[in-house]
């Protein structure tokens, strides 16, 4: 056996390239360190402590998995845990719906494709609490344009941020529309790598568009689409910007994320070890979703392709 | 089953125009070549007849139905791709019967259909296989399976075996005209191969830029090529060509280095003509045939092929090829005395490339 790791075995050329090699992934390793790791191992920490910045004179005593015990039985988490729930259900397939109607429309053969594209990318490249602000707008009780709009066909005005039914669609109407363009993006990619001579041979056979869409689009489609399903189930679990800037979890905390509920408790509250063990929750629940992702598209996505 | 007729049609792709007005007609159950090279307007003729591309100008006429404004599904005709595009997400067997599936056909039928279609093809053992599991000469088959089961009233062949390494290529050609002989469809195919036109046609039509050159059977094609393009195209190795005035009386034709050859028509005097020859026409050795006229030429490369050599030769300042017997000990280099077959040699008018009647 001469693996790589036969130390013992390797020429002086081979060793001298080894070490250029490490010394060239040393930056790399420290940025990781000092930005992912570091902090990661902070928070945990951090978490296992009592630490309220609103009570200074009570240091930071290592309290073991209190703040873990005390977060089971804490009410208002499991409801912020339930609304983020509520939004994945909701935003996810209604995002890679949406975009995968865009992705359609934007693989039409447009004879200008510029104005479609952009169109795609706007909501993309917009910043989300931007999103949530405009939307805010949109769902104001009396200037806004879904109320105008309601009164101009004769209805009459909704509350609609602050009633918990109506918030919560809004809201989700939001994020929607927001992330909708991403998951637009992923699918228009898988689109454009479906040939055109299966079109040509399904139109042949006697499909007709529909028939075309659900046999060949959406089974060809399919990898794209969880791809799409999970890279927005796993930001869909950090949903903050938008309720933020739309309710701010209100009314109450009918419309609060866990990612809102953890940054009151923190930043707000200034609970730092109680915010921490809440963080450490998501971040394992965060790193549960994205290790099945990671392990479906570790799987050759060409097998069972020609 | 249907004949086929082509009315004065066009296409133009923007401002490209390439079908400039291209008449044909297939008889029923005729098997029909299209041939030429790349951007001669083969495939897009073969996909405006599945009704892949509009029609520009003219008509296309199936089975006595004008079909330019009909979807390719109400055509009945079934097409072989290139790339066979086989659903890869689909069995062999889905594959096979989508088609009748979609037309509507119990589930009776159409297992019916795609088992006697994959006994033919020889297939029956990969209908539960994804296409992806299929080595290229049974996807080939696949594709075509999925053409058969339909019963069309046309094949239609886009390059059939363009992916196929040559020996599979020469099994998969075979196996078409068995097809064609079995079920007696009308098909149209388009290749550039020249082999492939010559050994499954009924009668090929050869394309050359937009315009139809000759549609004629494979032995009228060989024998009476219709201009200088269809002689040096079909046929391998191609004719060669050497370019000869006629004389004053306009009875004999001389090359540069004074070879005289008699001609059989009445030719202008002192013009030019290209004299094209067959290799099987330029013999080793004097009075190879009849009517034969000897010339000296020198041997320039021999590519010997086992039942045969290939020489290229220098005749009176004109590249011809001949056909020598294998073990002819001649090497290149060599000054031989050669056998023209002046009269099967082809006489083409230099301007419009034309056939001189003969």
């Amino acid at each position: 056996m001469t693996g790589p790791f036969m130390t013992a075995k390797l020429s002086s050329l081979e060793r001298s390239e080894r070490r250029l090699g490490i010394a060239l992934l040393m930056p790399a390793f420290a940025l990781l360190g000092g930005v992912v790791l570091y902090p990661i191992a902070a928070l945990i920490r951090m978490s296992f402590s009592e630490n309220k910045l609103t009570e200074p004179w009570m240091a930071k005593p290592w309290i073991g998995f209190e703040n873990y015990w005390k977060a089971l039985g804490d009410h208002r988490l499991w409801e912020a845990s339930w609304h983020t729930a509520l939004y994945i259900i909701v935003t996810v397939p209604g995002a890679v719906a949406l975009g995968l109607g865009l992705a359609l429309l934007a693989n039409q053969p447009f004879k200008v494709k510029w104005p479609v594209r952009l169109g795609l990318l706007l909501p993309w490249a917009l910043p989300l609490v931007f999103a949530g602000l405009i939307f805010r707008w949109f769902f104001e009780y009396q200037q806004g344009l879904v109320n105008n709009l309601l009164i101009w066909i004769g209805l009459s005005p909704v509350n609609w941020l602050t009633q918990e039914g109506p918030a919560f669609f809004a809201i989700c109407v939001a994020i929607i529309w927001k992330t909708s363009s991403f998951a637009a993006l992923v699918l228009l990619a898988g689109l454009q790598t479906i040939p055109k001579s299966l079109y040509e041979a399904a139109e042949v056979d006697g499909a007709s568009k529909w028939n075309q869409f659900r046999e060949i689009t959406l089974p060809m489609l399919k990898p794209a689409i969880i791809v799409a399903l999970i890279f927005r189930t796993i930001t869909a679990i950090q949903t903050f910007d938008i309720p933020k800037a739309m309710t701010d979890g209100g009314p109450g905390n009918a419309t609060e994320t866990l990612a809102m509920y953890i940054h009151k408790t923190t930043i707000d509250s200034l609970d730092f070890g109680y915010g921490s063990t809440l963080a450490v929750l998501m971040f394992i629940v965060s790193a549960i979703l994205t290790s099945i992702y990671l392990r479906h598209t570790r799987r050759d996505p060409s097998a069972g392709r020609h | 089953m249907a004949a086929v007729t082509i009315r004065k049609v066009r296409k133009v792709f923007g401002k490209v125009e390439v079908i400039h007005g291209v008449d044909l007609t297939f008889g029923d159950g005729e098997f029909v070549v299209l041939v030429g090279p790349s951007g001669c307007g083969k495939s897009t003729l073969l996909r405006m007849i599945a009704g892949l591309e509009s029609v520009t100008d003219g008509e296309i006429d199936i089975g006595g139905v004008v079909v330019n404004d009909l979807a390719p599904r109400d055509r009945d005709i079934a097409m072989v791709f290139q790339d066979y595009a086989l659903y890869p997400h689909k069995s062999v067997y889905d594959n096979m019967g989508f088609g009748l599936k979609m037309r509507g056909a119990s589930a009776a039928e159409i297992e019916e259909r795609v088992k006697e279609a994959s006994e033919v093809l020889q297939i029956g053992h990969l209908l539960d296989r994804r296409p992806g599991q299929l080595s290229g000469g049974q996807r080939q088959r696949v594709a075509m399976g999925r053409a058969i089961v339909r019963r069309p009233k046309v094949f239609l062949f886009d390059e059939p075996l363009s992916n196929l390494d040559a020996q599979l290529r020469a099994e998969v050609r075979i196996e078409i005209k068995k097809l064609h002989q079995r079920f007696g469809t009308s098909i149209v195919y388009v290749t550039h191969d020249q082999v492939e036109a010559m050994t499954l046609a009924d009668r090929i039509a050869v394309l050359r830029g937009g315009h139809l050159e000759q549609f004629a059977t494979p032995d009228e094609i060989y024998n009476k090529p219709a201009s200088k393009f269809v002689a040096g195209f079909m046929g391998s190795p191609p004719m060669s060509f050497a370019r000869l005035t006629a004389s004053g009386d306009g009875k004999t034709l001389s090359m540069p280095s004074g070879v005289v050859l008699p001609a059989r028509a009445g030719l202008s005097a002192g013009r030019a003509y290209d004299a094209g020859f067959r290799p099987e026409h330029v013999k080793l050795g004097a009075d190879a045939f009849a009517g034969a006229v000897n010339t000296r030429a020198r041997v320039e490369i021999l590519e010997p092929l086992g039942a045969e050599t290939l020489a290229l030769l220098s005749i009176g300042g004109a590249l011809l090829t001949g056909r020598f017997p294998p073990q002819a000990g001649v090497r290149s280099g060599d000054e031989v005395t050669v056998s023209l077959g002046a009269a099967e040699m082809h006489l083409f008018d230099t301007e419009t490339g034309r056939a001189l009647a003969a």
